[in-house]
């Protein structure tokens, strides 16, 4: 985990605790978190049984744009669009459609996207903003974590903030005190909750 | 005679005289896939003349192996079907066990997961009692292990194997009674299995699975069945047609001491307890004929000697 500056689990069983610092690798890692990801402290004791995840997230500046996954050829009358990556094309589709209608834009397969006649330059359509991965971040981190936690834990308590985070899963229903936990482990990192 | 389990894979190019002559030397063929151009076949052959089919395969480009999986029905107890175990690591052991013969299933508990919560209800107990050893695949903590143990084995009959994070010995020490089968640092883990060490854990699962089921073999051989349920099988393929019609990939489970027959209990069962194998005995005379729990297949149990008198 070279990107991330804090990274710890903690939980009485030593082995326990290394596997469960993997499953949070492999996790964050599968789901493109990494980069995201500025401190996370894992926390887990089975005798309890409680999960807690507390961290800081990082300031995601860059948006995707056209010219980052496709390369745009302009020919006499038309532009033609190479497409690399596919995972932004439904977005980019949608985005031309609307901006210079239908019958001016063709896919007569996968990785190529024609532009007939369209008023722009090469180097617009290359500036077009397709994505903004850091609106659905919270979400997929979300969706991380509840994978990371141990699956019978269900009863769960989630705060996302625009940098901070925390997420406490049990069985059992959470202790009242449980803000005592989340700001000692927020501590460890030298931070305080949000 | 003694039967073996191997494995035979060779090019689809004559293969039948292969098959042929593991019939013609009183060997059973229990699987038989065809995969593009490859032939594998699971088979029981008589020790002896395991030189013999390797002799005359080899201009065929065959290869024989031991499989000791073949013939075995296993299941593979996975707390949940959740992202959180599959397909990693429940479905890595189940295939890894079917690629050295085994018929893995995968039964999976409707409250597996967690600690105080975990349970096991009555199909997925019968369910599992069905097979000839149960895998369990345990998370990573030994508390957890500790605590929900007791409750996944009530009523299990089949010899268990447990799979957990703790090391073997954490496992020996927590799991009381003990259990018949114990492998050590395979808990959850959300990788694929493709590094040598990782596959060396695997194969000491499969290594592990094989020890107790050898153990099972042992006390079955000292009183042995009535009939070996891999003849039992070509006897039923031979008397109740409608099983080839059955699309499913093994129509007949060859079980160790019975065999799953994937058809319909209600039109089949009676059919089936009157099949005669040999000399006027009928199936129904040296094996038990239930309903499975397992959709609505039928499982037949063949009874050991000391019970009926009889050895075909």
């Amino acid at each position: 985990m070279l990107a991330v500056e804090y990274f710890e689990v903690e939980c009485p069983e030593p082995l326990g605790a290394e596997y469960y610092k993997q499953i949070a690798n492999d996790v964050l890692l599968d789901h493109n978190l990494l980069k995201v990801v500025d401190k996370l402290h894992i926390f887990i004791d089975p005798r309890v049984p409680v999960f807690v995840a507390v961290g800081i997230l990082r300031k995601i500046t860059t948006v995707v744009r056209v010219g980052d996954f496709a390369n745009v050829n302009p020919q006499e009358g038309k532009m033609t669009l190479v497409i690399s990556d596919e995972t932004y094309l439904a977005p980019m589709l949608k985005i031309f459609w609307e901006r210079f209608g239908k019958d001016k834009v063709e896919q007569p397969d996968r990785f190529t996207v024609i532009l007939y006649d369209v008023p722009v330059q090469a180097k617009e359509i290359e500036e077009i903003v397709v994505a903004d991965p850091s609106e659905s971040v919270h979400k997929d981190l979300i969706y991380a974590l509840r994978c990371i936690a141990p699956e019978g834990f269900r009863l769960r308590s989630e705060v996302f903030t625009g940098s901070k985070f925390l997420f406490v899963a049990s069985e059992n229903t959470l202790a009242e005190d449980i803000g005592t936990l989340i700001k000692e482990k927020f501590a460890l990192m030298g931070e305080v909750p949000p | 005679m003694m039967l073996v389990p191997v494995t035979y894979k060779g090019g689809i190019y004559q293969h039948d005289i292969v098959e042929d002559l593991i019939e013609d030397l009183g060997g059973y063929v229990v699987q038989k896939h065809i995969l593009a151009q490859e032939v594998v076949l699971q088979c029981f052959v008589p020790r002896d003349d395991i030189e013999l089919i390797r002799e005359i395969s080899r201009p065929l480009f065959g290869e024989v192996t031991d499989s000791p999986l073949v013939g075995t029905e296993i299941a593979i107890v996975s707390m949940s079907l959740e992202i959180h175990h599959l397909p990693h690591p429940s479905c890595d052991i189940a295939e890894y066990v079917r690629r050295l013969g085994a018929k893995s299933n995968m039964v999976s508990l409707a409250r597996g997961p967690g600690k105080r919560i975990a349970g096991l209800n009555d199909e997925e107990r019968d369910v599992i009692n069905e097979h000839d050893i149960a895998v369990y695949l345990l998370g990573n903590f030994e508390t957890c292990i500790e605590y929900k143990m007791p409750t996944l084995r009530r009523g299990i009959e089949v010899p268990i194997v447990l799979c957990g994070g703790p090391d073997i010995e954490v496992l020996k020490k927590i799991i009381d009674p003990p259990v018949d089968g114990y492998v050590g640092n395979v808990g959850r883990f959300m990788r694929r299995t493709k590094e040598a060490d990782q596959l060396d854990k695997l194969d000491e699962i499969v290594a592990e699975i094989t020890r107790v089921l050898e153990k099972k073999r042992d006390e079955i051989a000292k009183d042995p069945l009535s009939v070996s349920p891999a003849r039992l099988m070509g006897v039923i393929r031979e008397k109740i047609p409608e099983i080839l019609d059955v699309t499913s990939p093994t129509p007949l489970t060859v079980q160790m001491a019975g065999l799953r027959v994937k058809l319909p209990y209600d039109t089949f069962a009676e059919r089936l307890r009157h099949i005669e194998i040999e000399d006027g005995i009928q199936l129904g005379d040296i094996a038990e004929v239930h309903p499975s729990r397992m959709r609505d297949y039928i499982l037949v149990r063949v009874l050991p000697f000391s019970e009926t008198n009889t050895v075909i």
